[in-house]
C-alpha cells in the first residue's frame, strides 16, 4: 500500500475534480450534438443523460464500498484473477488514453479554428500537453488544488454566458415539449456522452478520499447535479436562441451565441470566452492523463516516467490529420470503448462481486 | 539542471508568440462597407469601401476611404478579386454595413450572408440593408469628413432607436432565414438629393427572398409595434379625420402591450388576433384653441385610425407572403399536428388577421 497522507483529497476537492474532468471541450458543441436527433428537446436529453450518470454513480458506489482501498484496475484483478484482470486493464488503459487523445485533438482543433488559424497544430498540442504533463506528474493533492482554483473560471464563464441572453430569444423553439419523441431524446442524450465522460474518475480517486466511508455519495451526486444543470443551462440558452436548422449548421453553438454580441466597450465576446475556456479544456486532458497513468499500475518511483510516456502517446495521437471524417470515426469508436469501460465493466464487476461474495477482505486469488 | 530545463521550457513559448498568428494593422486594409448588386448580364457586382489609416505623426490619424469594385458570376471568388485590387490584406472584420441591391435581393440573400457567418474573422454584427436601386449608388455617396459607411451606420442606429426599422444584423438575419416559422423585414435605404441617404422604410421578405413589397417609414413603426419591437424612442405622426379638418397629431409610445392570439377552428382556418395597447404621450396636437382637449374622443379617434392602418399592414403582409409576425412559429408550437400537415408557405395566405389598437393618452406634455 503506497497511499500516504500527502496524496489524500477532501470531499470538497473531489467535487471540483469531478467538475473539471467532465466539463471541457465538448460543452461548446454539445447543443449541436444533442439537437441532431432531439431538436428543440435537446435540453431534456442532457437532463436524461444526467439521470443515467446518476444511476452509474450508484453502481460505482456499491462497487467501491466493497473495495474501499483499491482502484479500478486493482478491483478487476481482485475479482477476475490476475490474467483476465490484466486483459481488462489493457482495455481500460486504452479507453483513457484514447478519450484523452480525442479531447486533446478537439481542443487543438478548436484553438486552431477560432484563435490561432496559422499556427501549426503540433505546436499548439505540444504547448498544451507540456503543461498538462507538468501537472499530471504531481501528487493528486496538487492536481486537486489546481482544479479547485480553476473552478473559479467556470463561475466566471457562467457569468459571461449572461451576455448570451441579450440576443433575441424565442421560447417557442422548445415548444411543444417532447415533440421529437422519447426515442430521439434518448438518442440525443447518447450523443452527449463525450461531454458527460469524466465521472468514471471516481473509480481511481475513491481510495484517496479522506474518510471515504461517509458522505462521498452525496458529494458526487451534488457534482453530477451541478454538471447536469450547467449543461442543461447552456443547451437551453442555445436552443431558444437558434432554430434547429441553424443549430444543425453550427460547430460550436455556444461560441456563436456570444459572437452575435457587440458593444461599444466589448466586442467578440466569443474569443474572450474561448481564451478563458482553455483552462477547463486543459483540466480534462490532465484528468485523463492522470487516470491513464494510474491504470498502468506502475510503482510510485516509475510513475513520472509513465506520465511522460503517456503524454508522448497523447502527442502522437494529436498528430493524426484533423479531418472531420477521421475525427468523427475516431469519436465513434472511442464512444463504443467508453460504453464498455465506463458502463459495462463496472456493472459486471459489481454483479460478480455480489455473486462471488467478494470484497476487500477476501483472499486474493 | 532541472531548474534550467524548466527555465528553457518557459522561455521558448514566449519566443513563439507572433511567429504565425500575428496580424499587423499596417499590412491590412479595413473594409467598412460592402454592397452587392446584380448587373444587367446577371453577374454579381460587389463594391467595398476600403479604409486607409495614415499616421500624421503626433498621434493624429487621417482617414480616407476608396471605392473598389469587382464582378463575378457568383459570390465565390469576389473576395479574391477585391483583395487583388486593394493594397494590403483585405480585412472584413469591421464591415459595419452590408448593402444588397433590390434586384439581387429578389433572388435570395442567403449566399451573401453565408460568407460572413462562415468566416471566422468577419464581423457578425454588420447591419444588413436593402437598397432601392443599386446598392453601389448608396455606397458611392461621397461625404467630406466621415466615411460613408459610418454615416449609414449612424443613420441606421438612430432609425432603430426611433422604431422605424428593426434591429437586424448578420446574426439575426441568419437566424431568420433558417427559421421556417418566421420571416423578416429589413431596412430599406434610398439615395436622395444626389448625395444623401435616407431610410425609406422596411423591405418585406419571404425566407431569404425579397418580395418586392416595402412599407413606408410611417407604417413600419406600426408593424414593429405589432412585432413587439419597440425602440428607445418612438415618434409617430398621424392625420386624423382627413375629411373634415385635417387635424394632425404626433405622439410617442411610452408603453406597449401586445397580445397575439392564434386560433385554429375545426376547418383548420387560422385566425390571428392582435391586440395592441399603447400608452402614448402627445408631442404636438395643433388643436382648435377654443375647445378644451377631449382626451376620450382623441383616444377613440387615434385607436380607430391606427386599427385601420394596422389592418392595411396585415393585408400587405399577406399579399407579400411575409410572415413577419411569426404566426408559423405559433402554429408549430401550439398546433404541432396542423403544422406538420400543412405547407406553411402556401397556407399563410389564408390566415385571417384581426388587429385592434387601443390608444390611451397618459401624458400631454407641458400643456393640457
Amino acid at each position: 500500500m503506497e497511499k500516504e497522507m500527502t496524496n489524500n483529497i477532501t470531499k470538497f476537492q473531489l467535487f471540483f475534480i469531478f467538475i473539471q474532468s467532465q466539463i471541457g471541450v465538448a460543452l461548446l458543441s454539445l447543443p449541436h450534438d444533442v439537437q441532431k436527433s432531439a431538436k428543440g428537446d435537446g435540453w431534456l436529453s442532457t437532463l436524461i443523460a444526467g439521470v443515467a450518470v446518476q444511476l452509474m454513480l450508484i453502481i460505482y458506489w456499491q462497487l467501491l464500498r466493497r473495495f474501499p482501498t483499491l482502484i479500478y484496475t486493482e478491483i478487476t484483478q481482485k475479482i477476475l484473477g490476475v490474467f483476465l484482470g490484466k486483459v481488462l486493464n489493457l482495455l481500460i488503459y486504452l479507453n483513457f488514453i484514447l478519450v484523452g487523445g480525442l479531447a486533446t485533438i478537439l481542443f487543438v482543433k478548436l484553438v486552431k479554428l477560432w484563435l490561432l488559424p496559422l499556427t501549426p497544430s503540433w505546436i499548439i498540442s505540444l504547448l498544451i500537453l507540456t503543461s498538462c504533463v507538468y501537472l499530471a506528474i504531481s501528487d493528486l493533492k496538487i492536481i486537486a488544488r489546481f482544479f479547485v482554483l480553476a473552478s473559479s473560471l467556470i463561475l466566471l464563464l457562467a457569468v459571461t454566458s449572461i451576455f448570451g441572453w441579450f440576443t433575441t430569444k424565442e421560447i417557442q423553439y422548445i415548444l411543444p415539449l417532447g415533440s421529437s419523441g422519447l426515442k430521439n431524446i434518448i438518442v440525443g442524450s447518447q450523443n452527449s456522452l463525450l461531454a458527460m465522460l469524466g465521472f468514471e474518475g471516481l473509480l481511481f480517486l475513491f481510495p484517496f478520499i479522506i474518510e471515504n466511508k461517509k458522505g462521498v455519495f452525496k458529494t458526487i451526486s451534488m457534482a453530477n447535479l451541478f454538471i447536469t444543470l450547467f449543461y442543461t443551462y447552456f443547451v437551453f440558452i442555445t436552443v431558444i436562441s437558434f432554430s434547429s436548422n441553424q443549430l444543425a449548421q453550427m460547430r460550436e453553438p455556444v461560441l456563436n451565441l456570444l459572437r452575435g454580441m457587440s458593444y461599444n466597450m466589448i466586442d467578440r465576446v466569443d474569443l474572450i470566452f474561448l481564451s478563458i475556456w482553455i483552462v477547463p479544456m486543459a483540466t480534462s486532458t490532465i484528468s485523463y492523463l492522470y487516470f491513464a497513468s494510474k491504470s498502468v499500475g506502475a510503482k510510485k518511483k516509475q510513475y513520472p516516467k509513465v506520465v511522460l510516456l503517456n503524454g508522448l502517446i497523447l502527442f502522437l495521437i494529436t498528430l493524426i490529420p484533423h479531418d472531420d471524417a477521421i475525427i468523427t470515426l475516431f469519436n465513434k469508436y472511442v464512444s463504443y470503448l467508453s460504453y464498455v469501460v465506463v458502463f459495462l465493466i463496472p456493472t459486471l464487476l459489481l454483479i460478480l462481486s455480489i455473486l462471488l461474495k467478494k470484497n476487500e477482505m477476501s483472499e486474493s486469488t | 539542471m532541472r531548474k534550467i530545463s524548466l527555465m528553457i521550457l518557459f522561455i521558448i513559448p514566449i519566443l513563439l508568440t507572433g511567429c504565425w498568428d500575428q496580424r499587423l494593422l499596417v499590412n491590412r486594409t479595413l473594409v467598412n462597407g460592402i454592397s452587392f448588386d446584380l448587373t444587367k448580364e446577371g453577374k454579381i457586382a460587389a463594391s467595398v469601401r476600403a479604409l486607409y489609416i495614415k499616421s500624421m505623426g503626433g498621434g493624429q490619424f487621417e482617414l480616407f476611404d476608396e471605392l473598389v469594385k469587382a464582378e463575378r458570376p457568383t459570390v465565390a471568388g469576389l473576395a479574391l478579386d477585391l483583395d487583388s485590387k486593394i493594397s494590403g490584406e483585405i480585412d472584413a472584420s469591421k464591415a459595419h454595413v452590408v448593402i444588397i441591391g433590390e434586384e439581387l435581393a429578389k433572388k435570395g440573400i442567403h449566399p451573401f450572408i453565408e460568407f460572413f457567418y462562415r468566416n471566422r474573422d468577419s464581423y457578425i454584427s454588420s447591419k444588413i440593408v436593402i437598397s432601392k436601386g443599386k446598392g453601389k449608388e448608396i455606397l458611392s455617396v461621397e461625404k467630406e469628413k466621415s466615411p460613408i459607411a459610418f454615416v449609414i451606420l449612424q443613420l441606421l442606429n438612430s432609425a432603430e432607436a426611433d422604431t422605424v426599422i428593426p434591429k437586424k444584423n448578420t446574426f439575426t438575419v441568419w437566424n431568420n432565414i433558417l427559421d421556417p416559422g418566421k420571416d423578416m423585414v429589413l431596412p430599406y435605404l434610398e439615395r436622395v438629393e444626389s448625395n444623401k441617404v435616407e431610410v425609406a422604410g422596411v423591405a418585406l421578405f419571404n425566407g431569404d427572398i425579397y418580395t418586392g413589397t416595402t412599407l413606408s417609414k410611417e407604417k413600419s413603426g406600426i408593424l414593429l409595434s405589432m412585432m413587439n419591437q419597440l425602440g428607445k424612442s418612438n415618434r409617430m405622426a398621424l392625420i386624423l379625420n382627413p375629411k373634415s379638418k385635417r387635424q394632425s397629431i404626433s405622439f410617442s409610445i411610452r408603453d406597449l402591450r401586445r397580445d397575439l392570439e392564434v386560433k385554429v377552428d375545426k376547418d383548420d382556418q387560422i385566425t390571428c388576433k392582435i391586440d395592441l395597447n399603447m400608452d402614448i404621450e402627445v408631442l404636438s396636437f395643433p388643436q382648435d384653441f377654443k375647445e378644451p382637449l377631449n382626451i376620450e374622443k382623441l383616444n377613440q379617434d387615434l385607436s380607430d385610425e391606427l386599427t385601420k392602418q394596422a389592418r392595411g399592414i396585415t393585408s400587405t403582409l399577406l399579399k407579400a407572403n411575409c410572415d413577419a409576425l411569426g404566426i408559423g412559429q405559433r402554429i408549430s408550437s401550439f398546433h404541432h399536428g396542423l403544422w406538420k400537415k400543412i405547407d406553411w408557405d402556401k397556407e399563410y395566405k389564408n390566415v385571417e388577421f384581426v388587429p385592434k389598437v387601443n390608444v390611451n393618452i397618459i401624458k400631454t406634455g407641458n400643456v393640457f
